[in-house]
């Protein structure tokens, strides 16, 4: 029989190793994966390639560290040579993406010490990192079951662009201002209005950009998808520079970093990495135990128990992704379906996805409780005392706690919120003892692999 | 089976090309609904310009494409987002002019209709916008005398606190003069509003005049006041140069000399392009010519209009044809700078073609797309874009005709038809594929200028910042309003800021890219605007 094209593909794709194999050889990158290799592989072969690269500790030789570049999201030029290799604050700061992931497991959050700086690092790679007018602080959150929270903020997405897209529709028709409340999975997100002219009111938004986009990822929720995130981190973290962004495309330089290693990370590697990620299991809830105080405190209004996934097939690239990501139509598609096995469908046939998150930005701090705007550097459009609400799935396996990882206990997490979640934790606060520990034991209950503490 | 691993791994692994990319064109010609010819006699040599404007108030740019002896032409763009160009010929007396040699547009009366100006072989005309791409000629009721004249080159700025505009006409050969057309340019005329408003006041005469083929109005020095930059055509003048006419708001305008620092300089001067190539804050002048293109920026600072060429340097010269076969100078026209691969480097396409047969130019002469490159250098990419052909180019538009953020391209050509070219990106013209990420801006005042001619727009992304002058002029017998576009690369956010005609700034205004927006005179955000498929 001879082979078939697709077969020879996936072969020839299965034969790139992720890790260099070779005698005295210390680089850990293997052969770079194109995106079109990426698509060929078996899902199962391409997760594993993305978690070898996810624990790899990456070289000098791979192209570890970036002399000639800032770690901002937007290629920059640094003076080279100004700062080490390896750089606790203004990084690089690691050399693999489980030295900060790794609580309980690769994947995981991190304790205090993996704490990173984050700035957007466009100028003074030194100073900006350890001023805070121009740096902040954070801890490691857990990636686990974040396939699932780039597919829901995908599905929202739509939801509100296409309510947007009949408002306009309706407003040109009818040639009068047409306002719509925009939601999606229960979760509103204010309202808009649309002229005639197609001219658009944004100023009734709430907790989401102005371009509707619901970015589930990051402490402040500034980012797409895993694979912007990756491409972010690689570069800020470890000085590997994913080709999509820092590439000729973008940089008219094969060697932006100016390390001397070319084309540092492929596409499909990038896409292995996010493989990896998106597949890491969901946290499991143990149990019910103070379930129930815990949504009489009104808790849930934002940390939503659960939101119902349409479709659990992992698709990448996003389609939402901006430049400099790899985008919907630059490559095959990837589809990874993830296991859902264990999580309970509504009486529409969808996934409810207990995330404990609304994948809104919310006001969380103010004058009576600002321990959470503890930072001077309003990030990428996002004041200081707004965050995304944190998914506490697992959270009762991830302390500390904060986006500064700062809080050592549950019970401090909660009595530290302010902004909009000040009258449930007025609430939680008047609970007698045995009820706040009922609360603090649902959360200790979120625990990745269901067992509690 | 071992050779066919091989084989596929071999494909599999070829590594990309290491440079940035060259967007890919669709010629959308033949299904465009576009079917005009630019013709004439030796009095359209020169010209066959267009002008770019939105006549309906739809968000689309539409076009009006000059013909020479052929009828102009009005089209309305009828393209879908993201599809292919598609226009509707609208017919009207009004528009439907012959003798046509290229257009410009504007806000004249500031109702919010776009106008046009008509320059032509002959009387002038100034079309009044009344909406709906339906326009009246307004000479009389704007008391301006459109001439006799041959006019080949026209611009316009607001002075500070004018309800009207300050326009300027530029002029070619005199052709009734004894010994035309050698050493006979016709004078250039500049026209103030009137006092009393509503129109404008006596033309003031521009001599001597040297030929000019495009005018524009530029704040070279950043100063507040837009200076008249022309640039003329050596083949008629004798004695000539190009030309900085300082207009002050009252008094006659007086061309800056050798003891002002200008320094002397000749050319085929037929086109003006501007765009702060070297990122000092004030904007360079690209001069197209025959075989000797220039990129002129300061080197004495604001103070002086003293200019030196940095054509060479940069690899914008441009000066033969790339492909064809041809050694001998290439003839430029129309110029423009935009940033076609949306990569926050702007690029920059100038048409060509022979004027007619001059032997000495060469026949076949492609159009350049010049990218531009972080270290500012530029590098043909027309072949990889697949824009050659050899027609004898002449006005061109850049501008995003079916709003998918990326610019498209229409080209005027000289006896054969005008061409129609779609900007897909990294893609085909079946499959496009966006190319980096990017703003398209309007801006607004209340009263005069409403488009803000003059201002200055600072696009801030990561530790750079794009600037871009708003103006009315310049190009090749083309002008093109609406929205402005600015690739961002990868930058997924910018800050915007406009400082105001008059100097004021505004604020830092925070844009997610990949949007259209509109910025407001005292307002602290803008307003999104949705295209009507989104």
């Amino acid at each position: 029989m001879r082979p078939t094209l697709p077969l020879l593909l996936i072969l020839a794709a299965l034969a790139i190793p992720a890790r260099a194999a070779g005698l005295g050889d210390e680089r850990v990158l293997g052969e770079p994966l194109s995106a079109a290799q990426a698509a060929a592989l078996p899902p199962d072969a391409l997760v594993t390639r993305g978690r070898d690269l996810f624990l790899a500790k990456f070289t000098s030789l791979d192209g570890a560290g970036r002399p000639a570049a800032t770690g901002a999201i937007v290629p920059t030029a640094a003076q080279p040579d100004v700062l080490p290799l390896f750089f606790r604050t203004a990084g690089a700061d690691s050399n693999a993406c489980r030295g900060c992931h790794n609580d309980p497991e690769p994947g995981g959050a991190g304790e205090f010490v993996a704490n990173a700086f984050v700035s957007e690092g466009f100028q003074d790679a030194d100073f900006d990192t350890v001023d805070p007018q121009f740096s902040n602080e954070r801890g490691t959150p857990a990636l686990h079951g974040s396939g699932l929270v780039e597919l829901l903020a995908r599905e929202m997405t739509r939801d509100l662009r296409a309510q947007r897209r009949a408002a306009a529709a309706r407003a040109r028709t009818e040639g009068r201002d047409v306002t719509v409340d925009l939601s999606s999975k229960g979760v509103s997100f204010g309202a808009l209005t649309v002229g005639a002219d197609g001219f658009v009111d944004l100023s009734a938004l709430d907790g989401v950009d102005q371009d509707l986009i619901v970015r589930p990822f990051s402490q402040k929720g500034v980012f797409v998808s895993l694979r912007q995130f990756t491409v972010n981190a690689l570069n800020a973290h470890h000085g590997m520079q994913a080709a999509e962004r820092f590439g000729a495309r973008y940089t008219d330089a094969d060697d932006f970093d100016g390390d001397g290693v070319s084309n540092e990370l492929a596409e499909g590697d990038v896409t292995a990495l996010v493989a990896f990620q998106a597949t890491l299991p969901v946290p499991a809830q143990a149990g019910d135990l103070g379930r129930d105080t815990f949504e009489s405190l009104g808790c849930g209004a934002c940390h939503v128990p659960a939101l119902p996934l349409e479709s659990a097939v992992f698709t990448e690239p996003n389609p939402f992704n901006p430049a400099g990501n790899l985008r919907a139509a630059e490559a095959p598609v990837v589809a990874l379906p993830l296991d859902v096995s264990g999580l309970r469908r509504d009486d529409r046939g969808r996934v409810l996805v207990p995330l404990f998150s609304d994948l809104k930005r919310h006001r969380i701090a103010d004058a009576e409780r600002p321990h959470y705007a503890n930072e001077l550097l309003s990030q990428r459009f996002v004041d200081r005392d707004i965050f995304l609400t944190p998914r506490l799935w697992g959270v009762g396996g991830t302390a500390p706690y904060g986006h500064r990882g700062d809080l050592t206990t549950l019970h401090e997490a909660i009595v530290h919120h302010g902004g909009e979640a000040t009258e449930s934790r007025r609430a939680y606060e008047a609970l007698a003892e045995p009820d706040r520990r009922r609360v603090i034991a649902f959360l200790q209950s979120l625990r990745f692999g269901g067992s509690a503490p | 089976m071992r050779g066919l691993l091989t084989f596929g791994l071999s494909c599999l692994l070829a590594a990309p090309a290491a440079a940035l990319e060259a967007p890919h064109y669709a010629d959308d010609t033949a299904g465009s609904g576009i079917h005009h010819v630019y013709d004439g006699g030796w009095e359209y040599f020169v010209g066959g310009g267009l002008a770019t404007l939105d006549c309906d108030s739809d968000g689309r740019p539409d076009l009006y494409m000059a013909g020479g002896t052929n009828p102009a032409t009005l089209y309305r763009n009828t393209s879908t987002v993201g599809g292919p160009l598609t226009f509707q010929a609208l017919a009207d007396p009004v528009t439907d002019l012959t003798d046509v040699i290229g257009a410009y547009p504007l806000d004249v009366d500031n109702d919010g209709h776009q106008d046009l100006m008509v320059l032509r072989v002959g009387e002038n005309h100034l079309l009044r916008g009344r909406g709906g791409c339906t326009f009246e000629k307004a000479n009389d009721a704007w008391a301006f005398d459109g001439g006799t004249a041959w006019s080949t080159a026209f611009t316009a700025r607001w002075g500070d606190g004018d309800a009207w505009p300050t326009i300027a006409v530029g002029n070619y050969v005199d052709r009734n003069a004894p010994g035309a057309p050698f050493g006979t340019c016709h004078d250039n005329r500049l026209w103030h509003p009137a006092p009393a408003g509503g129109g404008f006041a006596q033309p003031q005469v521009l001599a001597p005049g040297y030929c000019s083929l495009s005018a524009l109005f530029s704040d070279w020095n950043r100063d507040g006041v837009p200076d008249l930059r022309l640039t003329n055509d050596r083949q008629y003048y004798r004695g000539g140069q190009e030309q900085l006419w300082r207009v002050p708001a009252n008094g006659p305008a007086t061309a800056f000399t050798r003891r002002d620092g200008w320094r002397k300089l000749t050319i085929w001067g037929m086109g003006i392009a501007s765009h702060d190539v070297n990122d000092d804050g004030y904007p360079d002048y690209f001069l197209t010519s025959m075989g000797d293109n220039k990129l002129r920026v300061l080197t004495k600072g604001a103070a002086r209009p003293s200019y030196g060429d940095e054509a060479g340097q940069r690899g914008m010269t441009a000066h033969r044809p790339y492909t064809g076969g041809s050694v001998q100078p290439s003839t430029a026209w129309h110029s423009e700078f935009v940033d076609v691969n949306n990569d926050g480097f702007m690029d920059l396409f100038i048409a060509k073609g022979n004027v007619e047969a001059m032997p000495d130019f060469a026949a076949d002469d492609p159009n350049n797309l010049l990218l531009g490159h972080p270290d500012g250098r530029f590098t043909e990419v027309a072949p990889q874009a697949g824009i050659v052909t050899f027609a004898k180019a002449r006005g061109a538009s850049l501008a995003d005709f079916n709003l998918d953020g990326l610019p498209d391209l229409v080209v005027v050509n000289r006896k054969v038809p005008a061409e129609v070219w779609r900007n897909v990106g990294r893609g085909t013209a079946q499959a496009p594929i966006p190319m980096g990420n990017w703003l398209h801006l309007k801006l607004r005042q209340d009263g005069a200028n409403r488009d803000a001619v003059g201002a200055w727009v600072e696009v801030r992304i990561g530790t750079r910042t794009l600037r871009h002058e708003v103006t009315v002029g310049g190009g090749h017998a083309s002008g093109r309003s609406g929205w402005l576009h600015f690739g961002t690369g990868v930058a997924e956010r910018a800050r915007v800021r406009v400082q105001w005609p008059g100097g004021e700034w505004g604020p830092w205004i925070r844009l997610y890219t990949n949007q259209f927006a509109l910025i407001t005179r005292g307002q602290e955000h803008a307003r999104v605007w949705l295209p009507p498929e989104d």
